[in-house]
């Protein structure tokens, strides 16, 4: 059984406004899934959708097999943790994570014992009979997490927990998030907008824009396989490049491009009658100075060079093909000859076929 | 225009609209401690506080009579009250309801704002008309609280309008996610957050109703608010003992004051991390 399935799941608001539209997920029991998209894509609607905070317009959702699709969200067995965490400021961090137990009608001592595990879990002990209020922001989502976990939900729903932190906290409680997601088994859904987060975190990605599924697919799979535009440009740092004409030959195909034929393998948005692009991971990429490179390599792209920095061991290109199209290519900074590549030299870029994907227009 | 010619300008306004404001205030409390011969007026002939000995009843018999406050403003009292809590009740629900938008919104808005900015002494008289027509007997219990109602809730629903604006819902789904119903969540999150905002609807309410005269000339029937009983006097002759009177009607709304604040003060800080949370946004 899965934890939670959406089937055909969509929102029209009254006016006419179409936030989600076809939603179909399952979820595995103990899965991490991500919602990941620009804002306004539909994530956080469909997250308030599983929470029961949206009503759905069409379709049902439906967890542990029952469908909830009209039950109100404090009889729905999921837990929400807010970006504001949400905390009640009236209250201590105990009587903050308390709360959800007051109304399940447990006995003094068992909660006591519940909310004191769950406090020494997060290392909030120390902090119990303080107002929230006067915590850091990562002490404050701790709290967050601590009061949606202690309840018990079948699935805790996310909603950019870690938008208020700033960037190292971020991290910090991002490898908390996937340590106790392993060691609690529950499912997580989770949304945001940052592809580092998703890619670094969940078992899988729903990849949305404007109100669709782009793609649902593991962190790799989004990553090395896009499956449409949107996703080749919002995933990872792709160059685009357009072509025609595709000819199939099993699960390769090869474009005709203004810079030569393109192969690489196809996504099923691909069509032969229409524009064809393929995206190229700029990590994927080889370049070399045009005089060293002899015939070898596949998809081999001339350029010169239009653009040089170095952070660390990663060194970017950017290389100009006609003066319109450029591509951005990243090499390791341990080659020398590269390195001594100079902003207008000649360049020949070239990527395996199996690296480059090739996805339908829009 | 420039700061040296505006300065004094607004200096001389400011002084002119304090004055305005404290000054028939002082000069009824400077009267108020007239000498037991003196009028309304000034000179003081004495400074004594035998107008407010005289209010109590400690004085010796004189051919002034006493106030007669002591019903009507007891009645006074308990009208206001009635009124607030009404009025105040009736504003946080009917807020609540504005905060998701609903057909007719607009049209239901106007209709509940009506009722504080129609002049008084048409509701009053229209009233009065009408429950003549209807064979009610007019009392401050009945007719006079209905307009007492009419005329205060708005301003309650006003304030908690304002403070529902600027309340994070957040705060309430998060309660409902944890599977605490609608009507806990409500008495156990969100009462507790708008307390402050309640406490400056009663104050409103009571405050407005305390002194209502218009509404209140109409409809109260025999029985006389405080505001009516004072008016009532002057048709005879005014005595400085409305001066005491007046001082001490307005130590009291003093006191109610400082017990808002002291209220206010204890909730705000209870409630700090409310603004916290939306900075952290």
């Amino acid at each position: 059984m899965y934890d939670l399935q959406l089937t055909g799941v969509g929102k029209t608001y009254p006016d006419g406004t179409v936030a989600v539209s076809d939603f179909d997920l399952v979820v595995e029991p103990g899965e991490f899934v991500a919602f990941l998209g620009p804002s306004g894509c539909g994530k956080s609607t469909t997250l308030r959708m599983i929470a029961g905070f949206e009503a759905i317009s069409n379709g049902d959702i439906l967890i542990k097999g029952k469908n909830v699709s009209t039950t109100p969200p404090e009889k729905r067995p999921t837990s929400m943790i807010f970006q504001n965490y949400a905390l009640f400021p009236h209250m201590t961090v105990r009587q903050n994570i308390g709360f959800g137990l007051d109304v399940k009608g447990l006995s003094a001592a068992d909660k006591k014992a519940k909310v004191d595990r769950i406090m020494d879990m997060f290392g909030l002990s120390e902090f119990a009979d303080r107002k929230a209020d006067r915590l850091s922001g990562g002490q404050r989502q701790r709290i967050a997490l601590a009061r949606g976990l202690v309840v018990e939900p079948d699935i805790l729903l996310l909603d950019e927990p870690l938008g208020a932190l700033d960037a190292n906290l971020r991290r910090v409680i991002q490898n908390e998030l996937k340590l106790l997601q392993r060691e609690l088994g529950i499912t997580f859904v989770f949304v945001t907008h940052a592809q580092s987060e998703a890619l670094g975190l969940s078992d899988r990605i729903v990849v949305m824009n404007r109100g669709r599924v782009e793609q649902i697919g593991t962190p790799h799979e989004v990553y090395a396989a896009p499956a449409t535009e949107f996703v080749a440009r919002f995933i990872g740092s792709n160059a685009i490049i357009e072509g025609v004409n595709p000819t199939v030959e099993g699960e390769m195909a090869s474009v005709d491009t203004a810079f030569g034929r393109i192969r690489g393998r196809y996504a099923a948005s691909m069509a032969s009658d229409a524009v064809v692009l393929a995206a190229i991971p700029a990590e994927a990429m080889r370049i070399q100075p045009a005089s060293a490179a002899a015939g070898i390599g596949e998809n081999r792209l001339h350029g010169t060079v239009s653009m040089k920095h170095a952070v660390g061991s990663v060194g970017h290109f950017k290389v100009d093909l006609d003066g319109r199209q450029s591509v951005d290519v990243q090499t390791s900074t341990d080659n020398e000859v590269l390195m001594q590549l100079a902003i207008g030299d000649a360049v020949v870029v070239d990527c395996p076929s199996d690296r480059v994907t090739l996805v339908g227009q829009g | 225009m420039e700061a040296r010619v505006l300065k004094p300008i607004l200096g001389v306004y400011c002084a002119a609209f304090i004055l305005f404001l404290y000054g028939p205030m002082i000069i009824l409390a400077i009267l108020s401690f007239q000498g037991a011969g003196g009028g309304p007026q000034f000179p003081i002939i004495e400074w004594s506080t035998y107008w407010y000995q005289h209010l109590l009843g400690m004085t010796p018999p004189s051919r002034i009579s006493r106030l007669p406050i002591g019903d009507s403003l007891l009645r006074s009292l308990t009208l206001a009250m009635m009124t607030t809590v009404v009025s105040t009740t009736l504003g946080v629900i009917t807020a609540q309801g504005f905060r998701t938008r609903f057909k007719a919104s607009g049209a239901v808005f106007y209709l509940v704002i009506l009722g504080m900015i129609v002049p008084g002494v048409l509701v009053g008289l229209g009233m009065a008309l009408l429950s003549n027509m209807l064979g009610i007997d007019r009392s401050w219990w009945g007719t006079a609280f209905v307009l007492h109602v009419v005329y205060t809730f708005p301003f309650a629903f006003l304030v908690m309008l304002a403070i529902f604006n600027r309340f994070d819902r957040s705060v309430e789904e998060a309660s409902l996610s944890l599977g605490v119903s609608p009507v806990q969540t409500f008495r156990r999150v969100t009462f507790p957050m708008i307390f402050p905002g309640v406490l400056s609807a009663m104050l409103f309410s009571f405050t407005l109703s305390y002194d209502e005269f218009s509404r209140t000339l109409f409809t109260s029937g025999r029985e006389l608010t405080l505001p009516l009983t004072i008016y009532g006097t002057f048709s005879v002759e005014i005595y400085p003992n409305i001066f005491a009177f007046g001082v001490l009607t307005t130590l009291f709304s003093f006191t109610l004051l400082l017990v808002y604040a002291l209220l206010m003060l204890r909730a705000v800080r209870a409630g700090r991390s409310f603004k916290g949370q939306e900075e952290a946004v």
